[in-house]
C-alpha cells in the first residue's frame, strides 16, 4: 500500500494556496502593526510638532510613501506646514503651490481622494514630480479647525492606495487631528499660564499692556492684535501689534461707540474682542484680527477671556505697586517726596554727567514747636501742608521739594552754576514764607532757617550735602528766625571738623583725654585762697588742647555733657576731700560748673547730692555755678530749691552779660554773684572804663543789697585788682593770682606763703 | 556711460567636465604610518596627476588611526577625506579580512562637487545630529544648485540610532536625494567602532558624510538573497533589543523551530562572532510592498534571542535564512543594477559582516562577483555593521544587505 501522493498539480494548486495564505497573513499583520504603531505614536507625550513629525515618518514608512506630508490650504494655494521627504528648503514650505483638483475634491467632500498613474502635475509640488510619483492620496484631517488641512502622501511605487489604506488614513488623520486638538489644548494652557507669569512681572501700565498686545497676537495666531483702554468717556489705543499708522491716528474715539466705529475693527474682516473685567468694571478691551476671512479656532475666544482674567490681575497689581511706590516715595501728608525719594533723586543728579551743579537748600520752621504746643498737633499738621503750598509756590518747575521730616523740608535745586544762586534762592523761599498764616483760626507767624551748600556732581554724595546744608540751617537759625545761611566748602569743612569732634567727645572720657584744672579763688584782701573752681580740659592727640568753648556746646548738643558733668562734679569732689585732710585745706570750698542740660534731667538734685555725699563732703563746702539763660524753666528753680536747702552755694556765673533779670535772684537761692571778665578787664581801661566801673560797682551794690557774695572774674592785673578792693569787692580769680593748675600744683598753693606769686609783682 | 550688455547665453549649456578618475590604494603593513603612506600614494597614483577632491579610508581598528590619517593626508593634502573603521574590506576583487590592512580611495571631482562634514550627539539625538551633518555636508559642497545629489553617510556601528540619524538627514534632503553607506566595523570585536573626517578620528555616536553633487540622478541599490523559512508572525513582546515573545511563545522557542537541519552550528571560522551568533537565520521585517528587511538575530550567552536593533512594536516579521549561494546570486544584481545606465568610474559598495559571516570559507566569492559585474569599474567598498540604502521611504537602515551606488 502507498501513501497517497497528490499529484503534481495538486501539489501546485496547495502550494498557491500557501502563497496565498502567506500573503494574506503578511498583509494582514502588516495592517495590524502599523495601525498599533500609529496609534501608540498618537498616545505618547510629545509635543505638536513632534507629534506631526514622528507621525509623518511613521505615515511614509508605513505606506511605503515617498514623501508624506502635512499642507493648509491659504487662499488659493496649498502651504506644507510638516513633511518627511521634502527636502527642509523646499518652497512648497513657504510659497507652496496651487490648489488642484484633488485638493478641491477632497475639501469639498471632505473624504479621501486617491489617485494611481494618473497624478496630475499640478497637484505635486516641484520638487516631487521629480520621484516618479505614480500613486497619491490626500485626507481630510478633519472638520473643524483643520477643515483647511490635509495629509497627502506620494508614493513613487506602482501601488494604488486600496480602501482599506484609505481607510486606516483616515481614520488616523481623525486621531491626528484629535490628538493635535488635545496637545494644542494643553499647549494653550502651558502657554496661558506662562503668558499669565510674563504679565504679571511688570508693574508699570505702559511695558504691561504692550507686552499683553504681543502676548495676545501670539495666543490667538492673530495678524493684528491691540489694546484699548477706557477712561473718561475716551477709548485710547494703548498697545498694538501689526496695526498701520492710518489705523492708528484714528484714535482715541468716545467710549460709547467702541463698539460700532471702524477704527475698533482696525479694517480687518475678522476681529475678537474680549473686555478686561475688574472691580470697578471693564477698564480696557483686548482685541485680535484676522487680515483674511479666516476664522479664528474654536475656542479662541474663551482662551483670550482668560488672558484678559490675567491682565485684569495683573493691572491691579501695577495698580497696587503703584500706590506702594507713591507711599515709599512720599510723604503722606504733604504729598512732598519723603526723605528715600529725596536722597535717591539727589543721587541721581549728583551722578549725571553735567558741568552744572547742584544745591541744597535746608528749611527748618521757626516755631514751630510752639505752635504744635499751643494749638495741637492738628493745628501743626495744617501749618505744614500750609507751609508745603507756599514752598511748592517758590520752587522752580524743575527742582525738588521734600519734607525731609518734622518741620523740616529740603529743596533740592539741579543746573546750579554758583553759591550764590543757592542763596538767591535760599532767600527767596525765605521770603516767601515769613508771613503770617491762619492756622485753626489762628493766626501764626511763619519764618523758617534755611540753609545751603552747592554740590559738585561726581564728587559730592546726598549724605554729606544734607549734613552740610542742615550744619548751615543751624548757624542761620543761631543767628535768629528767618535766616539764609550758605557754606562754601571751607564752612562745610568747618562744619564737618565740628561733627567729627563732636564724635569723638563722646569718647574723650573713656579714652582718659579729659581732666581737671583747678583755678584758686582768693580772698582778695588777705590773699588767702577760699575755694577752688574746677575746670574741664579736653586734650585731643590730634588737635591738643580743645578750648572749652569749643567742645562744651558740643557735649551739651550730643548730651554728653550729662554723663561729663557728673564725672566732673565728682572728680572735684574727691580733690577737695584729699584737700580737706590737709591742716591749710579746712573750710575750702569747691566751684563747679553746671551745665543747663544737667538741670532738665530726673532727679537732678538727688543725683547731685548723692555725688557730694559719696565724696564725704557736705553740701556746703560745694559751689554750683549756673548761667543765667538756665534758669528759664520751672525745673531749675525746683534744682535750685532742693540744692540750696541742702546747703549747697549757688553762683549765678557771667552775672550782667545775660538778661541779668532780677527778679531771678529773688527767685532762686543764689549765694554768689560772678562779675564777668568783660567788666573786670574795664575797670582800669582808659575811655569805657567808667562805664564798666560803673557797672561793676552796680553788680555789687546789687549783691550787697541782697546779701550775695561777688566774686570778680578774670584779674590780670594789679591795678584791676586794687580797684575791685577798693569798690569793696571781697573775692577773686584770675591769672594775675593763678592759673588754672593741675591738682598737685594746685595743692601746693594752700602752702602758708608770704606774699603773692612774683608774677603778679612784675606785671604790676 | 553706457553700460556693456553682455550677449545672450546659449540656452543650453553642456558643461565639458573631466571624467571622473579614480585611483584604489591599499596597504597591510603592520606599521600605521607606513600602511597610511603607501596605501594613499598608491591610490593618489591612480589618479594620473589630476588632483584629489574626495579620499575614503576604510581601515582596521587594529591601527593607530591618528598616525594611520596623519600618514594618508600627507600624502592627499587638504583634499576632504571620510572613512570608517570595519570588519574586512574588498575592491578590485579582492577581500581584505577583518583584522589587516588599510584601503584608500582617490576621486577626483569629475562631474561631482563633494562635501563632507561629521558630527557627534548620534546616541543622544541621532534625529538632531542627522539634520547637523546633512546640512554641514551640503554646505560644504559649495553654494552652486546642482540638479541632483546623494549623501554617502558613515556612522559608527556600535551606537546605534542609525535609523534615528537616516530620519535626520532625510528631514534636511527630503525624498529626491539617496543616502547610501554603512556603519564601521571593528573587525567583529564590537568593542569601538570609529569614523573619520579630515584627521579626526570619530569613536562611538559621531557620523560622518559626504555631499555628492552631480549632474545627473543618483540611484542606490539594495539586495540582501534572504529568503523567508516560515509563515508571517508578530512580535507580540520584546524589550529593546531582546526579543520576548514571537506569535505569543516563547520568541527563542519560535526561532528554533525554523532551523533546518542542515544548519551547521559550528560558527564561522572568523575572528569573533557575537556569542550564539546564528549568521544563517535573522529577522525579515515585512515592508508594506511585501519585501523585508533584514534583522540580524543571535541567541546570547544567557539563551535570550536579540537583535541588534530595536524591532518596531509588534514588528511583523517572517524568519529569513540563506546559504551562500543565496547571497552571492544577487551580488551581481546589485552592481549591474547600479551600473545600469550609467557611464561610471567607480561601485562603491557596503556589505554587511553578517554575509561574510555566511559565506564563510567563500568570502572572498562576493568581493570577486563585485568586481566581475563591474567590469572596468574600480570597485571599493567594506563590510559593516549595517547597511544604509534611503530610496523611496525613510526607512533606510539594512542588516546582511549588500548596498551600493555607481559615480
Amino acid at each position: 500500500m502507498t501513501a497517497d501522493v497528490p499529484a503534481d498539480s495538486e501539489t501546485e494548486q496547495l502550494r498557491r494556496q500557501l502563497a496565498e495564505a502567506v500573503d494574506a497573513a503578511r498583509d494582514a499583520y502588516r495592517d495590524t502593526t502599523r495601525l498599533i504603531q500609529l496609534l501608540d505614536l498618537l498616545g505618547r507625550p510629545a509635543g505638536s510638532a513632534e507629534l506631526i513629525g514622528d507621525m509623518l515618518n511613521v505615515l511614509s514608512d508605513a505606506f511605503f510613501a515617498d514623501v508624506v506630508c502635512m499642507a493648509r490650504v491659504c487662499g488659493d494655494r496649498l502651504i506644507v506646514s510638516g513633511s518627511c521627504g521634502l527636502p527642509e528648503d523646499d518652497p512648497a514650505y513657504t510659497e507652496g503651490w496651487p490648489v488642484g483638483e484633488a485638493v478641491r475634491r477632497t475639501l469639498a467632500t471632505a473624504e479621501p481622494t486617491a489617485l494611481h498613474r494618473d497624478v496630475p502635475a499640478e497637484d505635486v509640488p516641484g520638487s516631487v514630480a521629480g520621484l516618479g510619483i505614480r500613486s497619491a492620496a490626500w485626507i481630510p484631517l478633519s472638520a473643524e479647525p483643520y477643515a483647511d488641512t490635509l495629509l497627502i502622501l506620494f508614493r513613487s511605487l506602482d501601488q494604488p492606495f486600496a480602501v482599506p489604506d484609505l481607510r486606516m488614513l483616515t481614520s488616523v488623520a481623525a486621531r491626528l487631528h484629535m490628538a493635535l486638538e488635545e496637545r494644542e489644548r494643553h499647549a494653550i494652557i502651558e502657554q496661558l499660564a506662562h503668558y499669565g507669569h510674563l504679565l504679571a512681572r511688570h508693574l508699570e501700565v505702559e511695558p504691561l499692556l504692550d507686552e499683553a498686545a504681543g502676548l495676545l497676537l501670539r495666543l490667538t495666531r492673530a495678524d493684528r492684535a491691540w489694546v484699548v483702554t477706557v477712561e473718561g468717556g475716551q477709548g485710547r489705543l494703548r498697545a498694538h501689534r501689526g496695526l498701520t499708522p492710518g489705523i492708528i491716528a484714528d484714535w482715541p474715539v468716545p467710549a460709547k461707540s467702541l463698539d460700532d466705529l471702524p477704527a475698533c475693527e482696525a479694517g480687518l474682516p475678522e476681529v475678537l474682542k474680549v473686555a478686561v473685567s475688574r472691580e470697578n468694571g471693564a477698564t480696557a478691551l483686548l482685541c485680535a484680527g484676522r487680515e483674511q476671512a479666516r476664522p479664528f479656532a474654536q475656542g479662541t475666544l474663551e482662551i483670550m477671556t482668560i488672558f484678559a482674567n490675567y491682565l485684569g490681575v495683573a493691572l491691579t497689581n501695577a495698580d497696587l505697586y503703584h500706590a506702594l511706590a507713591e507711599r515709599a516715595t512720599r510723604d503722606p501728608l504733604t504729598g512732598l517726596a519723603n526723605r528715600s525719594a529725596l536722597v535717591s533723586h539727589l543721587d541721581t543728579l549728583l551722578s549725571a554727567g553735567d558741568p552744572t551743579r547742584v544745591g541744597v537748600l535746608f528749611c527748618d520752621l521757626d516755631g514751630f514747636k510752639a505752635v504744635n504746643d499751643l494749638f495741637g498737633h492738628e493745628a501743626g499738621d495744617e501749618l505744614l501742608l500750609q507751609v508745603a503750598d507756599r514752598l511748592r509756590g517758590s520752587v522752580r518747575p524743575d527742582d525738588l521739594l521734600a519734607r525731609f521730616g518734622g518741620d523740616e523740608f529740603v529743596i533740592v535745586l539741579d543746573r546750579v552754576k554758583q553759591l550764590s544762586e543757592v542763596a538767591e534762592i535760599g532767600a527767596r523761599v525765605c521770603a516767601d514764607l515769613d508771613d503770617r498764616l491762619v492756622v485753626c483760626g489762628e493766626q501764626v507767624q511763619v519764618s523758617a532757617s534755611i540753609g545751603g551748600v552747592l554740590g559738585v556732581r561726581g564728587q559730592a554724595t546726598p549724605s554729606a550735602m544734607l549734613r552740610d546744608a542742615d550744619a548751615a540751617m543751624y548757624v542761620a537759625k543761631a543767628r535768629g528766625a528767618g535766616q539764609v545761611e550758605v557754606f562754601d566748602e571751607d564752612a562745610s569743612h568747618r562744619s564737618r571738623d565740628r561733627l567729627d569732634l563732636r564724635a569723638e567727645l563722646l569718647l574723650a572720657r573713656s579714652r582718659g583725654q579729659l581732666h581737671l584744672a583747678y583755678q584758686p579763688i582768693f580772698a582778695l584782701d588777705s590773699r588767702a585762697i577760699v575755694a577752688f573752681e574746677a575746670l574741664l580740659r579736653w586734650t585731643h592727640p590730634h588737635h591738643g588742647i580743645v578750648p572749652p568753648d569749643v567742645f562744651i556746646p558740643l557735649a551739651e548738643e550730643t548730651g554728653a555733657i550729662v554723663e561729663i558733668g557728673q564725672w566732673v562734679l565728682a572728680q572735684a569732689c574727691r580733690q577737695l576731700a584729699l584737700w580737706h585732710r590737709l591742716p591749710e585745706g579746712r573750710g575750702l570750698g569747691m566751684s563747679v560748673n553746671l551745665s543747663p542740660v544737667q538741670l532738665h534731667q530726673p532727679q537732678a538734685a538727688e543725683r547731685t547730692l548723692d555725688v557730694i555725699r559719696a565724696a564725704g563732703l557736705h553740701p556746703a563746702d560745694i559751689w554750683l555755678e549756673i548761667t543765667e539763660h538756665s534758669y528759664l524753666r520751672h525745673e531749675v528753680t525746683e534744682y535750685a530749691g532742693a540744692l540750696g536747702a541742702a546747703g549747697v552755694h549757688l553762683v549765678l556765673d557771667d552775672f550782667g552779660t545775660a538778661y541779668s533779670n532780677l527778679s531771678y535772684l529773688k527767685r532762686l537761692p543764689i549765694e554768689i554773684l560772678k562779675i564777668d571778665k568783660s567788666f573786670v578787664s574795664g575797670v582800669t581801661g582808659p575811655g569805657g572804663g567808667q562805664i564798666d566801673l560803673s557797672i561793676v560797682r552796680a553788680i555789687l551794690a546789687i549783691a550787697d543789697s541782697l546779701g550775695l557774695v561777688a566774686i570778680a572774674e578774670g584779674i590780670e592785673t594789679e591795678d584791676q585788682r586794687t580797684a575791685l578792693r577798693s569798690l569793696g569787692c571781697r573775692l577773686g580769680q584770675g591769672y594775675l593770682l593763678s592759673r588754672p593748675l593741675p591738682a598737685a600744683q594746685a595743692g601746693l598753693l594752700l602752702r602758708p606763703r608770704p606774699q603773692l606769686p612774683a608774677r603778679a609783682h612784675r606785671v604790676g | 556711460m553706457p553700460v556693456d550688455i553682455p550677449a545672450p547665453r546659449p540656452a543650453v549649456v553642456t558643461p565639458v567636465t573631466e571624467p571622473l578618475r579614480v585611483g584604489v590604494g591599499y596597504s597591510d603593513a603592520a606599521d600605521a604610518a607606513t600602511a597610511g603612506r603607501a596605501a594613499a600614494a598608491e591610490a593618489l597614483a591612480g589618479l594620473h596627476g589630476t588632483p584629489p577632491e574626495l579620499i575614503i579610508v576604510y581601515a582596521s581598528v587594529s591601527y593607530d588611526l591618528i598616525a594611520l590619517l596623519h600618514a594618508v593626508r600627507r600624502a592627499t593634502g587638504k583634499a576632504p577625506l571620510v572613512g570608517a573603521t570595519t570588519s574586512g574590506q574588498f575592491h578590485d576583487g579582492r577581500l581584505i579580512n577583518p583584522g589587516l590592512g588599510v584601503s584608500v580611495l582617490a576621486l577626483s571631482a569629475g562631474p561631482y562637487r563633494f562635501g563632507t562634514a561629521s558630527v557627534t550627539g548620534v546616541t543622544e539625538n541621532g534625529d538632531d545630529a542627522g539634520q547637523r551633518l546633512a546640512r554641514a555636508a551640503r554646505a560644504a559642497a559649495g553654494p552652486e544648485p546642482s540638479a541632483h545629489a546623494a549623501v554617502l553617510l558613515l556612522t559608527t556601528g556600535l551606537a546605534g540610532h542609525q535609523q534615528e540619524l537616516l530620519n535626520g538627514v532625510h528631514k534636511v534632503v527630503g525624498a529626491p536625494v539617496p543616502v547610501v553607506g554603512g556603519s564601521a566595523g571593528d573587525d567583529r570585536l564590537l568593542i569601538r567602532t570609529c569614523v573619520f573626517e579630515n584627521d579626526n578620528v570619530l569613536t562611538d555616536g559621531g557620523a560622518t558624510a559626504v555631499w555628492i553633487a552631480s549632474p545627473t540622478p543618483l540611484s542606490v541599490v539594495a539586495e540582501h538573497g534572504w529568503h523567508d523559512v516560515g509563515l508571517p508572525l508578530l512580535v507580540t513582546k520584546s524589550d529593546g533589543l531582546v526579543i520576548q515573545e514571537i506569535a505569543g511563545r516563547p520568541a527563542v522557542e519560535v526561532f528554533r523551530e525554523h532551523f533546518h537541519d542542515e544548519v551547521t552550528f559550528e560558527r564561522p571560522g572568523l575572528l569573533k562572532p557575537a556569542p550564539g551568533y546564528l549568521s544563517a537565520y535573522a529577522f525579515g521585517l515585512i515592508q508594506p510592498d511585501g519585501s523585508k528587511l533584514v534583522r540580524g538575530a543571535y541567541i546570547d550567552e544567557d539563551g535570550e534571542l536579540k537583535t541588534f536593533s530595536p524591532l518596531p512594536l509588534y514588528a511583523p516579521v517572517q524568519i529569513v535564512s540563506c546559504k551562500a549561494e543565496d547571497l552571492l546570486r544577487v551580488t551581481g544584481d546589485v552592481v549591474r543594477q547600479s551600473l545600469a545606465g550609467r557611464d561610471a568610474s567607480v561601485l562603491l559598495a557596503f556589505s554587511c559582516v553578517a554575509r561574510l559571516d555566511v559565506l564563510a570559507e567563500q568570502g572572498a566569492k562576493e568581493a570577486a562577483l563585485i568586481q566581475d559585474a563591474a567590469g572596468d569599474v574600480a570597485t571599493f567598498g567594506f563590510y559593516t555593521y549595517g547597511e544604509f540604502a534611503r530610496t523611496t521611504r525613510v526607512a533606510g537602515y539594512h542588516n546582511a544587505t549588500l548596498t551600493a551606488i555607481a559615480l
